[in-house]
């Protein structure tokens, strides 16, 4: 996924199609917008950026997870929970940098982004994708070099978010 | 009229004995056993409440997902690991004194590693699905786990040390010497096993490269330092508290090795706090949040500090006790620096090193934490079944133990009254 943090408004319609999307249960939220504030008054720079699960290549949440519910969605770096294995330890929630897992669903698993895999699969973009009114995302296969969001990375600066933790996240945000 | 002649030792036998112990005592005995059943009970109906409505009435939130329950698992893991100061002086390097009383080391490890486990499901939000984390029946994600190391190392420990306890009380219980080719190589495996129950506990922690807090590779050898202070100190209360209301041999010098061990571990877990703290706020970076929310507090939000800086003076002024001698030899003041190190790890190991990690979390948001009704009684009785299952372990197997250790003190006596005869025949 690919976020452009210079055509976001912050305007949190993304957060609202997920809740719809996914049914979230009151209270939780698997995406959310943070608004960085950088230097000194009066030369102030704000970034907004829709923040979720980085769907990392290498997922500490499946590494510490005992029980294999957390796992790589067919082989794609889709990070998915299988509820029904899920014995609510929270190593995962430890183990991930991003703070993107939620333990306190009320049927009792650990909840997070699914960047909408049943979507996905029907060949639709996620719902946060979808509704965003500035087009700022775009979601797609990095491994095929003529998708939007590998051009994307090709032409424009980018970032990811702590890299140093060695996950190696896949949502990327433009600068 | 001849005496019946005595009933052949057998299995059976022994375990209907060891129970019978368990139904004879003074009154002092009955009361401490009602005392904490009564807190198993109310533990037990608020666990009960626990599971009916799930892990919202703790007080663990998204952000901060591990509390109360695994601070009181990482300090009882350390407990039950510093057994080994027994088990190495006893069976490496033959200390009698000590070999006579290792068992209430293993008992106190079994109590401790018992109520580790105990802390790790009372923390699952469902668990149910335990079985999940069952070698062969569920997907176990070994080894790549840190937590399916931590299932498979403690109740290793566990049997480990109940099968060695068993052995040696069992054949006490018959009048034999165990078979030091039959056990030792367990109890060799066993000295290794502790420390790795310790060190993969630790490592659960220092595998999460996305708190720094954690992310450290003193994280380990902290952790056995401090164990090694506070395991022998709760050891040496236990060990004189079976004293005073037994008539169980227990020497004088067992103690004040136990102290000793505490004293120099103790040094050396305030020297690598030290050596921590000097990291961390030296040259002060983003990774220290934590550290700072801990020891300073941050941005106004200074809810663990009060209690750290109780860990650290309490941890240093049992440090100066222990390492003036007289003070060290005075009974009185010795146990007074063995609670303050009680209470002093298990603040510094328990909510000190659990709690901080969460907050802030890696986005930076800050939530603070203190544990609600229901985790404080479901630890109290959790910590109430341990004392129990001590209680109980050790009245059925101190009658065996002071039984076998008056024989061999009387056929040494023997022996020895034989070679004085001897000498002044010659
Ligand atoms: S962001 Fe967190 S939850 Fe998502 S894949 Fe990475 S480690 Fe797992
Ligand atoms: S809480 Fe669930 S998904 Fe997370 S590590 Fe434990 S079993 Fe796996």
């Amino acid at each position: 996924m690919v976020i452009d943090t210079r055509t976001c408004i912050g305007c949190g319609d993304c957060v609202v199609a997920c809740k719809n999307e996914n049914k979230v249960p009151v209270g939780l939220n698997r995406d959310w917008v943070v608004e960085a504030t950088r230097g000194e008054y009066p030369n102030l720079e704000t970034e907004f950026r829709s923040e979720r699960c980085n769907h990392c290549s290498h997922a500490t949440c499946v590494t510490s997870c005992p029980t294999g519910a957390s796992h790589h969605w067919k082989d794609s770096n889709i990070v998915l929970v299988a509820a029904e294995k899920c014995t609510g330890c929270k190593a995962c929630i430890a183990a991930c940098p991003y703070d993107a897992r939620l333990i306190m669903h009320p049927d009792g698993y650990v909840d997070k982004c699914t960047f909408c895999h049943h979507r996905v699969d029907q060949g639709l973009d996620p719902a946060c994708v979808s509704s965003c009114p500035t087009h700022c995302m775009h979601f797609g296969n990095l491994d095929d070099r003529d998708s939007v969001v590998s051009r994307l990375l090709r032409e424009r600066r980018h970032k990811v978010l702590m890299p140093e933790t060695g996950n190696q996240p896949h949502v990327y945000y433009l600068t | 009229m001849t005496a019946a002649p005595a009933p052949r030792p057998t299995l059976v036998r022994f375990v209907f004995s060891s129970v019978g112990h368990l139904f004879r005592g003074p009154p002092l005995y009955w009361l401490w056993v009602l005392l904490l059943l009564a807190l198993i009970a109310l533990g037990g109906w608020h666990y009960w409440l626990q599971l009916r409505d799930g892990l919202v009435v703790t007080n663990m939130t998204n952000q901060v997902s591990w509390g109360f329950y695994i601070a009181n698992f990482t300090f009882l893991v350390g407990v039950a690991a510093a057994a080994v100061m027994l088990v190495v002086p006893a069976y490496i390097f033959h200390r009698r004194d000590i070999k006579d009383v290792v068992l209430m080391g293993d008992t106190m490890a079994i109590a401790a590693v018992t109520m580790a486990i105990l802390f790790v499901v009372v923390d699952l939000g469902r668990p149910d699905r335990f079985w999940h984390l069952i070698p062969g029946i569920g997907r176990f994600n070994f080894p790549e786990s840190m937590l399916a190391w931590d299932v498979i190392v403690l109740n290793g420990y566990l049997l480990l040390n109940l099968g060695i306890s068993f052995y040696i009380v069992y054949h006490h219980y018959r009048g034999e010497d165990p078979k030091a080719s039959r056990y030792f190589p367990w109890v060799l495996l066993a000295i290794f096993w502790a420390i790795s129950i310790h060190t993969v506990t630790a490592f659960l922690y220092a595998a999460n490269s996305g708190r720094p807090y954690w992310h450290n590779a003193l994280l380990a050898p902290r952790f056995i330092a401090s164990a090694f202070a506070s395991g022998p100190a709760m050891m040496a209360l236990g060990l004189q508290i079976i004293r005073a209301i037994s008539d169980y041999p227990i020497r004088q010098s067992v103690i004040n090795h136990l102290a000793l061990v505490a004293t120099i571990a103790l040094q050396v877990t305030l020297f690598f706090l030290l050596a921590e703290l000097f990291t961390e706020f030296y040259n002060e970076g983003e990774h220290a949040a934590s550290a700072r929310y801990l020891f300073l507090g941050l941005d106004g939000h200074s809810g663990l500090t009060p209690w750290i800086w109780t860990a650290v003076v309490l941890l240093s002024i049992a440090v100066v006790i222990l390492m003036i001698h007289p003070l060290r030899h005075n009974p009185l003041t010795m146990n007074i620096a063995f609670v303050l190190i009680i209470v002093g790890v298990w603040i510094e190991k328990g909510m000190g090193l659990i709690v901080p990690a969460f907050v802030p979390t890696p986005i930076g948001e800050i939530y603070e934490y203190t544990p609600s009704l229901t985790e404080i009684m479901v630890s109290v009785g959790i910590w109430a079944i341990g004392l129990l299952l001590f209680t109980l372990l050790a009245k059925a197997a101190l009658p065996v133990q002071c039984e076998f250790l008056r024989r061999q003190r009387a056929s040494e006596q023997q022996s020895w009254d034989g070679v004085e005869r001897r000498h002044n025949a010659a």
